[in-house]
């Protein structure tokens, strides 16, 4: 079944140029200069019932708008979207009691209140019975680990646990589509991983049909087997992670620090394609199936190596690759 | 019927979270009354010494001036709310979206939540008015006429509702300027003012006080508060209870059509 369908989908911001100063505030009063950007265009794709989708692009690429559009907050300028059959910019109740949006930007937790109130808010909100709550609740929090930090008062827990909370709270009325804006924006790695752990098996567990935004592309390839990437509100690539990864990312960064007087160019070559060099800090491109091999050759040899880290290549690298081979 | 218990119920639950909000912050609630009876306090000093030797000033003696600001504050304490700021928070920082998704409507959702947030500060807030009037207990005019007051809660309850209205309206100006609070400052003391909260308006000319009483805020300080000294006869307050619903039936309209084009733009702009 599909359960989103998006066909030629555009959205145009108006806004205003702001005006410098008190005058300018004032005048804007009556005059204001109108601009306009296009932040999605032409946008088609469509997902089928209980696909996790990795809805990745950089910053700017109109990742957010879309799922603006998607559960309803934005009219679209141009172009249609349905969701579960729904058309989301009519706000229909029994559509929006089907879906739940969380935004790593934003936060719907109640901050100076422990998590569980605005849980118990939700659950009026939502009008899910008392039996059912208490139900998915208890499994949630299992789930998630988070029953000693229920109590604390949102404002006082770290980022990662808020973040566990607001997935709770968006997901105590069993939503069939979940849309969840950069969630890891701003963790720390084990945190990320956390949240990340915790969606792939909520997908799995409740065929949940997800979609992701991110611009990293660490969090898609664990998580997702369709991606679809976004550039300047146009889609340029849609399809399996394994193709995109084979086709226009086979490379992992290795960034290997030095300490001591640090090291030349000469000395590093032999190891693999240099992508950045300063004496103290060298980023290597290696094959994924090399990375680890290479890794060890560096910290064998004798060269003063402080520190290794292996990462995924930039989002933005990938969308240059993909314009590259497409041109 | 079982339809409206459960919007109670929804009602109250967010009412109680709130007020739990409130309560962690009971030291800032309690400060702001410290400040509130400070006022109170020099307002009858001044007019302490604005009397003088006088007998009466605007057919008030000094004794029913000083019930006049401590009945009005009391009221006052009641009807007011903080409502302005909050819409407009949520408007500029865009956590209004965060509403537009859920399936209850955002002004049910606010309005609970006020209510829940404010009833700390109110009951603190009447317990400190209070406490000033038995402070001034000798002063202070008691009148326990029953039609009077039946008309006077009546009149503190529509008001409540007139000022929650209000404060709406005036909040959801932050669809159109990001720069409110000077503004919001601005409007509370001209409400002020119309309500009689700094003299009673009968001291400025009589054309002014017409035009008060057709205005909604008078009815949160002045009117309550010279009927309670039965300076305005009955007649007068049950005309004024009619003009409070007309009004807030005009701004639960005007409301509507603000909501409707600010969302409008809130979309445009997509903030
Ligand atoms: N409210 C707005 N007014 C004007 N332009 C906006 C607004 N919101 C986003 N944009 C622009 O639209 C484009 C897409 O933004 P967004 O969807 O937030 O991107 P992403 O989430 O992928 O980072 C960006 O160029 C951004 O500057
Ligand atoms: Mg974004």
């Amino acid at each position: 079944m599909t359960d989103i369908e998006v066909k030629n989908l555009s959205r145009t911001y108006e806004y205003y140029r702001k005006q410098q100063g008190l005058l300018g505030s004032f005048k804007s009063l009556f005059h204001r200069e109108k601009l306009y950007a296009e932040a999605v265009k032409n946008i088609s794709f469509s997902i089928e019932s209980g696909e996790l989708i990795g809805f990745l692009g950089p910053n700017g690429a109109g990742k957010t708008t879309t799922l603006k559009m998607l559960s309803g907050i934005l009219h679209p300028t141009n172009g249609e979207v349905k969701v579960l059959g729904h058309i989301p910019s009519q706000r229909e109740k029994i559509y929006q009691k089907q879906f739940a949006l969380v935004m790593g930007q934003k936060n719907q937790l109640i901050q100076d209140l422990p998590a569980i109130e605005t849980f118990v808010v939700n659950k009026e909100i939502y009008e899910i019975p008392d039996k059912e709550f208490q139900e998915n609740l208890e499994e949630l929090v299992n789930l998630f680990d988070i029953k000693n930090i229920l109590d604390i008062q949102v404002r006082k827990l770290s980022l990662g646990q808020r973040m566990k909370c607001e997935l709770v709270a968006a997901l105590l009325h069993k939503p069939k589509v979940l849309f969840l804006d950069e969630p890891t924006i701003g963790l720390d790695v084990v945190a990320q991983k956390n949240i990340r752990d915790f969606i792939k098996k909520y997908n799995r567990e409740k065929k949940t049909t997800i979609i992701l935004t991110s611009h990293y592309m660490e969090d898609i390839k664990e998580l997702c087997q369709r991606v679809i990437i976004i550039n300047l509100g146009k889609i340029i690539y849609d399809g399996k992670l394994d193709d995109l990864i084979k086709k226009y990312a086979p490379h992992k960064l290795l960034k290997v620090v030095f300490n001591g007087n640090g090291v030349r160019r000469e000395e590093v070559e032999k190891f693999g394609e240099i992508d950045e060099f300063n004496p103290y800090v060298c980023t290597f491109k290696t094959n994924r199936s090399e990375a680890k091999n290479t890794a060890v050759a560096l910290l064998s040899s004798n060269l003063p190596v402080d520190d290794i880290i292996i990462d995924e290549v930039d989002i933005d690298d990938v969308v240059r690759k993909i314009f590259t081979s497409q041109s | 019927m079982i339809y409206l218990i459960h919007r109670m119920k929804k009602f109250l639950t967010i009412v109680k979270a709130f007020w739990q909000r409130a309560l962690t912050y009971r030291f800032t609630v309690l400060v702001y009354r410290i400040g509130e009876i400070g006022e109170t306090l020099v307002l009858i000093l001044m007019w302490s010494a604005i009397y003088g030797g006088q007998k009466n000033i605007g057919g008030l003696t000094l004794q029913e001036m000083i019930t006049y600001i401590l009945i009005g504050n009391f009221f006052n304490a009641i009807i007011r709310n903080f409502l302005s700021s909050v819409i407009a928070r949520d408007i500029k920082d865009g956590r209004l979206s965060m509403f537009l998704i859920k399936p209850m409507g955002y002004f049910s959702y606010i309005l609970s939540q006020e209510i829940g947030r404010i009833s700390l500060a109110t009951m603190m807030s009447v317990l400190s008015s209070t406490l000033v009037i038995i402070f001034f207990i000798n002063t202070f005019i008691w009148d326990f006429d029953v039609t009077y007051l039946l008309v006077i809660l009546a009149m503190v309850i529509l008001a409540f509702i007139a000022e929650l209205l209000l404060s709406y309206l005036i909040g959801l100006i932050a669809f159109w300027t990001d720069e409110v609070d000077g503004l919001y400052a601005t409007i509370d003391r001209i409400k002020k003012f119309f309500s009689g909260g700094y003299f009673p308006l009968n001291l400025l000319p009589i054309a002014f006080v017409q035009v008060s009483f057709a205005l909604p805020f008078a009815y949160s300080f002045f009117v309550p508060a010279q009927l309670y000294l039965k300076k305005v006869d009955l007649s007068t307050g049950l005309k004024g209870l009619l003009i409070q619903i007309i009004w807030i039936l005009v701004l639960y309209g005007i409301i509507k059509i603000v909501w409707n084009r600010g969302l409008k733009r809130y979309e445009g702009v997509g903030i």
